[in-house]
């Protein structure tokens, strides 16, 4: 029995999924590649982002909260060095704290590797508190007493002998958060810090659409969105980071999915009228 | 509670003396282990209403303690003149049951860790299907464990960091690790790209609103977006001037970025905004019904 | 040939880029095919992570809240509390399992009364900022301009009709079911954003993963962005 041939149709809707994993690489490797550079958009999230750090003064202490691992690495690694090199460029104190055990090592890594090359001292101008696997009683511990509940940074120092929370009582102290996440952190945060204390948002692309509602309420003074996020806050600090470096390919990498998408559809359409003129 | 912070807060009925400290310590840890352990045979004669009752006696106070530290007003100095007139007298005790939260749930979580290397040792043991691979997870994980903690310890000093350890840990973490974590997830890249191809039909007038939004969203958030609008289209960027015309002020909101941010922040943010109200009543709801043990299956 | 020089394995910090680039090839291995060498990696992989996670653990929070406090500060009664949470460790006991369940209740009890404050302090304040959205230019509100009062109205019909979407607890019928029908419509809305965005989120992640490759596997200047 004679197979029946396929349609140009068919044969569009039925490709072998490898190709298309080919040409999704291959899409991301001409576009990395290309020397092409398109100037965001600064979106008023990231502007308010960067207006709320602007007004921090020398000095000011910021805790920032870094839960991301190798998984989120695209988009959470730019986010936390342009906010870590913004920081430095405002003279301000900063802490970090992990809730994910890998989080804890990559952003201790990250911060020295930062730090270093802007001359910022360990202990004097921030420190790392290491990781607590509760965030939520780990704030209200803060709130209450924050030497008692950190007890030590990741190096063993005592935290009331750290010179950069010197005289630090509680997360009153702080002037700001700086939530980096790629998990539902915020809402935490949110929920049960003090509320003099503004909360900055620097989550996933996944997770940015559920927390415009936390913006227009004013729970959250401003965010950074995934990668392009970065790329936007990168530009308003005129710095080439790998926000910059990877939007162009993920602006090229939708076009593919849209034409994609659109071309699967059509491709059903003209299957269905076909089967139609010869049925 | 005032009392019992109080007490607490004298050291000489708390704390070891410094001379024997370690013997002591050592001693009173073992004997906390046979005590708590030994209580098991005790517990499993109770019958299971007393077991029911024995856990819901214990959610209803570990919740009572921070129900009742939120909803105590503050400012108790009439009753304790001491006291700090900005917190209710169970705020002291957050701290130490945060410490107490924080062992039990670094315990939870080695939960996972002890249940994974238990499957394995016994597919291993047992010689079950592909055993080979069990084997590898149980070697990485015994030499990964091993540099991890020792890594750890060396940061706070506790032990030295050689060069051999660094080395180590630098290409177990950050080039094998790292890279493994980074590339598994970076997969569900090409799964999504396959499966938008194969299964994104527009079928319905909900699948047509959904497809269109995500394609706007797409392109508009991206700096493609801007360069379609005020690169080729030519658009203008930036907000209108004051007292523009209708149509100068159209023609200012009317590039993707503007649209996609219009749409995120007043078409998607109400929407999601109700999903929040839905998941807050729902949530409130459960943690009453597990608080007070009312749900099944729980307790 | 200089490139070749510097492309190859030469030294320890080159090695170790290899191995990294070993791992990405190994994962993606599985693209085309199943395979043992997928698995292998995949295995290696659980290893890592699970192994990994024992330091921090183990480290940090132990030592930090359990060891440091009893024996080098001398608060003994901090010893009650592992042998306390080890109760975790019987729910691998058919028979003392129920036994687990008493420190399972005592972090959903503390869950649960933490959840008030969590409910005042994020869920109300965003019904206090949608009350307080005026719906028409007025006196009261001399900066509101009519833009602004069409996006606070649709703001409010959107959230009320996605609200009316969500109400199970009766048979929709007549204008609530119309209302609820135009709520399914804005809700795919925001679905829409979401997929836009979780698009966007993975392609960025595997970006980085090429971006590693090519800038500094194979050395090529990515200078696009």
């Amino acid at each position: 029995m004679q197979a029946r041939t396929q349609t140009l149709w068919q044969r569009i809707l039925g490709i072998d999924r490898r190709w298309l994993y080919l040409i999704l690489f291959v899409n991301i490797v001409t576009f990395l590649v290309a020397p092409i550079r398109m100037p965001a958009s600064v979106s008023p999230p990231v502007q308010k982002f960067h207006d709320e750090i602007e007004k921090l003064q020398p000095g000011d202490l910021v805790m920032i909260s870094s839960n991301w691992s190798a998984s989120t690495l695209a988009e959470n690694q730019p986010q936390l060095e342009a906010v870590i090199t913004h920081l430095m460029r405002k003279q301000a104190r900063f802490t970090i704290i992990s809730i994910e055990a890998q989080s804890r090592d990559i952003s201790y890594r990250l911060a020295e590797r930062v730090t270093k090359e802007k001359g910022y001292q360990y202990g004097e101008q921030w420190a790392h508190f290491g990781f607590v696997p509760n965030l939520t009683v780990a704030i209200k511990g803060m709130v209450t007493d924050l030497p008692g509940t950190i007890k030590q940074d990741v190096r063993g120092t005592e935290v009331s002998k750290l010179p950069v929370v010197q005289g630090v009582k509680s997360l009153s102290d702080y002037k700001m958060i700086i939530d980096v996440t790629p998990s539902g952190t915020v809402p935490i945060w949110i929920s049960y810090s003090p509320k003099n204390v503004s909360i900055l948002y620097c989550p996933t692309s996944v997770m940015a659409a559920e927390a415009y509602t936390y913006l227009d309420s004013g729970q959250i003074k401003g965010m950074i969105t995934g990668a392009k996020g970065a790329q936007e806050y990168e530009q308003l600090l005129t710095v080439v980071g790998l926000g910059t470096r990877f939007m162009n390919a993920i602006s090229f990498s939708h076009v593919l999915i849209i034409v994609f998408i659109l071309l699967g559809n059509f491709a059903m359409f003209m299957n269905r009228l076909q089967q139609r003129r010869e049925g | 509670m005032h009392m019992l912070t109080n007490l607490m807060a004298q050291q000489t009925i708390w704390q070891l003396p410094e001379g024997s400290r370690v013997l002591l310590a050592t001693l009173i840890v073992l004997g906390a282990f046979v005590l708590i352990l030994g209580l098991v045979p005790v517990l499993q004669t109770l019958p299971p209403r007393g077991r029911r009752a024995i856990i819901v006696t214990v959610t209803f106070l570990a919740g009572l303690f921070f129900a009742a530290e939120f909803f105590l007003p503050v400012d108790w100095t009439a009753i304790f003149p001491k006291d700090d007139p900005k917190r209710n007298f169970l705020t002291p005790a957050i701290q130490p049951a945060q410490n107490v939260l924080q062992i039990i749930g670094a315990l939870a979580l080695g939960l996972g860790t002890f249940g994974l290397v238990r499957l394995h040792l016994r597919n291993a043991v047992q010689r079950r299907a592909q055993w080979g691979y069990s084997i590898v997870l149980l070697v990485s994980f015994v030499v990964m464990a091993t540099l991890s903690i020792l890594n750890t310890l060396a940061e706070k000093e506790i032990v030295e960091r050689g060069p051999v350890l660094k080395r180590a840990f630098s290409i177990l973490f950050d080039y094998t690790l790292v890279q493994l974590d980074a590339a598994m997830f970076s997969l569900i890249a090409f799964y999504i790209f396959s499966a938008a191809y194969r299964a994104f039909r527009i079928r319905s007038i909900e699948a047509s609103i959904l497809m269109f939004t995500a394609m706007l969203v797409m392109i508009g958030v991206v700096p493609l977006g801007a360069f379609i609008s005020y690169t080729l289209l030519g658009l203008p960027e930036g907000a209108s001037p004051e007292g523009a015309n209708f149509l100068t002020q159209l023609e200012h909101s009317i590039g993707l970025p503007k649209i996609a941010d219009w749409v995120l922040t007043q078409l998607n943010a109400p929407a999601q905004r109700a999903i929040e109200f839905g998941v807050g009543i729902g949530g409130l709801a459960m943690a009453i019904r597990l608080w007070l043990s009312l749900e099944r299956g729980v307790t | 040939m200089d490139w070749l020089l510097e492309f190859l394995p030469r030294n320890l910090d080159r090695l170790s880029v290899w191995i990294g680039v070993l791992c990405t090839l190994a994962i993606y291995s599985l693209l085309y095919r199943e395979n043992p060498v997928y698995r292998f990696f995949e295995h290696m992989y659980i290893g890592l992570a699970a192994g990994y996670s024992l330091g921090p653990l183990g480290v940090d929070i132990l030592y930090r809240y359990w060891i440091e406090p009893i024996w080098i500060q001398g608060y003994w009664a901090w010893a009650f509390v592992v042998p306390y949470g080890m109760y975790l460790y019987f729910i691998f006991s058919e028979r003392y399992g129920w036994i687990s369940r008493i420190v399972i209740g005592t972090l959903i009890g503390a869950s649960a009364g933490l959840f008030f404050q969590e409910f005042s302090s994020r869920y109300l304040p965003q019904l206090n900022s949608t009350l307080q959205k005026p719906l028409w230019v007025s006196d009261a509100n001399p900066d509101m301009t009519y833009g602004m009062m069409i996006n606070n109205i649709l703001f409010v019909v959107i959230l009320l009709s996605v609200l009316t979407y969500f109400t199970f607890s009766y048979e929709q019928r007549g204008p609530v079911k119309r209302v609820a029908i135009w709520g399914r419509w804005f809700l795919m809305i925001g679905l829409g954003a979401i997929f836009g965005n979780t698009v966007m989120a993975r392609m960025a992640l595997l970006i980085g993963r090429i971006y590693y490759l090519l800038n500094d596997w194979l050395m090529i200047r990515v200078g696009g962005g």
